[in-house]
């Protein structure tokens, strides 16, 4: 690892990007302009922000809370915990713990900074981790292995039995810098009594951890507030995801991001709350207008990403598919499985949603189990790929909920429980009728395969399937 | 109506030029540092070959990795589209091309009408591609163009890992020290390409017929592999070189195009 980047601390670097981005919003605009220059590093994730208006403000502002957040989390006297995307920080929240969501951190370096995470992902292996493993988690873990983060006091997990390099990334952290460790485990089926006994009881012994570690108890009125948050996000969630919807989609392609980069951040708490508002804002006024949420206002047409998006710096995914035209329908880390999303009523798929019933503690740590058993690929890649509830079977109902033209898989090379089943994934995908593009990068490193080249044979993939008029 | 194609790649640049389809002059280098220098040159002997003159094009369509540089085109065209076109000009009959360039290899599905229908690369490695053969012919001190030859004389051809060009010469080299027959290496050689391309192929889906293009399609020793492993027999380019596909489909590229300008 090069010196200059032990020098700092890298999430106070993040913080302080961000947090310098969150005062730019409230200077004129040739301030703004002005005060990039001096900001080079930065200035791509801050321009590509500042450019979605008031929705990226308020984005910018709750990263720069996060961050506040985390930072001074031992001041406040309150516990960290490093955990995944895949797991509702919501009980943590409600044990004011802070959550360390590796991924979104990752994400958040790779979009910031032109050397990614590339030192930290290496450090790993230095360290003894494998390289075979994910890139999304090894990015960010690298910078708290070498020391360069915040003190982790606890490590959580819910990916045994769904995806064995997540697992075992928490599980080298907690060993590795020697801290206690907890992870929830899901059976392979979604619905099933037995399944939902399980995710309940196997919840009870979290919450027991999480007590211990921080020496309190869960205070049920605290948890009902931060569920009752979650309900809100959850109906903001779904309209936007309503919306899009129609044609032309009115939601500009990165708000999906927004949506869940904010609530992998802060499920539960009303920072996101505000700025899931401000994306419905811009999306209601675009419908009502009948607009297009890209830039161009024509959409020639639209994507629907199955797996994960790419972080090239500067959310450069995102630009691309702004300017060629591309209506974006959210990928499976949008698609949170709450009661009122429009994937849960018009694909009949009651079962499968979460339920938040705020009645008593019982019921309530019920419904955060069952929440926590739907978070993204936890909920739909715990099972075979072509078995009910998983992934095909969801990739479809959302291509054709969502009118997709073509389906889009990105991964990263370390993501086996997706590589593995993806040929015959996308035979099925191609099959019933949606061209789909794989496309082989590192959606968290560009080592792999460059930018340039992911998009050149994405275009390339366009092209020769005539998907854009 | 006289045009043009100029496809620079990673190790070789070629040119076509062609009137009514018909290929006039041809040329193929090894690709210069700078992009816009391999394709003056290049260009430069297509035209001497053709005996005509650059102001006698009417229209030049680039390809290659470097076709962005190329300074005297009117239009750059993406690889995958140029090299279909080109194959299906050289093999009309083909449904299925394997390419294998200097730095990647592609397989493409064509349609009854020749456009590409549906194509995969792997970009991620110089395993299965030109390079990689490079390489090899270097670590073992023979000719590139005599492979072919060497392997078929080839009795006990040897195994060698065929996703990695690193780990592989390694095992080339370490061969060579065990005394091991040129030729059985060799062999080696062509049979670590060919596996490589047969399950890039597979994973696209065989349709016959099946052609193959770029330099490599000259290595009868990697098309026998990639026909035993496919088994299927890949019908040999005769109308021209395989190599000069892409500058081929180009050419046929820029022909339509003057043909929509002059409408």
């Amino acid at each position: 690892m090069r010196q200059a980047t032990k020098e700092y601390p890298f999430d106070w670097m993040l913080g302080s990007a961000f947090a310098t981005g969150a005062r730019l919003g409230s200077g004129s605009e040739k301030e703004y302009r002005t005060t990039l220059r001096y900001v080079p590093y930065f200035s791509g994730i801050l321009s590509a922000l500042h450019d979605l208006g008031e929705p990226g403000a308020q984005f910018t502002s709750l990263c720069a809370k996060y961050f506040e957040n985390l930072l001074s989390a031992r001041d406040r006297g309150c516990k960290t915990a490093a955990t995944t995307f895949c797991f509702s920080p919501t009980i943590l929240y409600a044990l004011d713990i802070v959550p360390i969501c590796l991924e979104v951190l990752s994400a958040m370096m790779h979009l910031t900074y032109r050397r990614g995470t590339g030192e930290f992902l290496d450090y790993c292996n230095e360290a003894g981790f494998t390289e075979t493993s994910c890139s999304s988690q090894r990015g960010a873990l690298g910078g708290y292995l070498a020391g360069l983060g915040c003190q982790i006091d606890m490590v959580v997990t819910d990916t045994p039995g769904v995806c064995d390099t997540n697992a075992n990334a928490f599980a080298f952290a907690a060993a590795y810098l020697k801290k206690p460790f907890f992870q929830l485990d899901f059976p392979p089926v979604l619905v099933d009594p037995r399944s939902d006994t399980y995710h309940r009881e196997d919840y009870r012994a979290l919450v027991r951890f999480l007590e211990e570690q921080t020496g309190k108890q869960l205070d049920p009125d605290r948890l009902r507030e931060v569920l009752d948050e979650v309900r809100r996000q959850d109906d903001i969630a779904a309209e936007l995801d309503d919306l899009a919807r129609m044609v032309p989609n009115p939601v500009p392609v990165a708000f999906s991001f927004l949506v869940y980069a904010g609530r992998f951040l802060f499920g539960g708490m009303p920072e996101c709350t505000s700025m899931l508002a401000s994306l419905l804002n811009v999306a209601k006024a675009n419908a009502a207008k009948g607009a297009s949420g890209l830039r161009s206002g024509q959409e020639r047409a639209r994507a629907y990403f199955c797996y994960i998006d790419h972080y090239a710096q500067s959310m450069r995914l995102w630009g691309m598919l702004d300017e060629l035209g591309i209506g974006y329908v959210g990928s499976i880390l949008a698609k949170h499985w709450s009661p009122s999303s429009p994937y849960v009523s018009q694909l009949a798929k009651q079962a499968a949603a979460y339920t938040t019933d705020t009645t008593d503690l019982d019921t309530m740590l019920d419904s955060v189990a069952s929440l926590n058993s739907r978070m993204p690929m936890v909920k739909s890649i715990r099972g075979p790929y072509d078995a009910p509830n998983m992934w095909l079977e969801d990739t479809l109902g959302m291509a054709k909920l969502y009118s997709a033209d073509f389906v889009v898989y990105n991964g990263t090379p370390g993501c086996r429980n997706t590589w593995g089943m993806l040929k015959l994934f996308t035979r099925d995908t191609e099959k019933a009728g949606y061209p789909t593009h794989v496309m082989y990068a590192d959606a968290f490193d560009e080592r792999v395969q460059s930018w340039e080249a992911t998009r050149e044979r994405f275009e390339e993939f366009v092209r020769v399937r005539r998907l854009l008029p | 109506m006289i045009v043009a194609g100029c496809d620079v790649g990673s190790l070789t640049s070629k040119a076509v030029v062609m009137n009514d389809s018909r290929i006039l002059g041809r040329a193929v280098i090894k690709s210069k540092p700078r992009p816009w220098e391999s394709a003056e040159s290049v260009m430069n002997l297509a035209l001497a070959d053709a005996r005509l003159a650059r102001d006698d094009v009417r229209y030049c369509v680039g390809t290659g990795y470097g076709r962005d540089k190329i300074p005297f085109i009117d239009e750059a065209i993406s690889e995958i589209g140029c090299h279909g076109k080109g194959a299906r000009w050289l093999m009309p009959s083909a449904r299925t091309v394997i390419d294998i360039g200097g730095q990647d290899c592609k397989a493409m599905r064509l349609d009854a009408s020749g456009n590409v229908e549906k194509f995969v690369a792997n970009d991620k490695c110089a395993s299965g591609t030109g390079r990689f053969l490079e390489v090899m012919a270097k670590a073992l001190g023979v000719e590139l163009s005599a492979m072919a030859d060497l392997s078929l004389r080839s009795k006990h051809p040897v195994t060698l890992a065929n996703a990695c060009t690193v780990w592989a010469q390694a095992d080339v080299i370490k061969y060579l020290h065990d005394g091991i027959p040129v030729e059985d290496i060799v062999a080696g050689v062509n049979n670590a390409m060919a596996a490589r391309m047969s399950t890039l192929v597979r994973n696209l889906g065989v349709e016959p017929d099946v052609c193959m293009t770029g330099g490599v399609a000259k290595n009868g020793g990697v098309i026998a592999g990639i026909e035993k492993l496919l088994t299927v027999r890949l019908k040999r380019v005769r109308r021209d070189d395989p190599q000069i596909a892409g500058a081929i489909g180009a050419a046929l590229f820029a022909a339509e195009k003057a043909a929509g300008a002059r409408r």
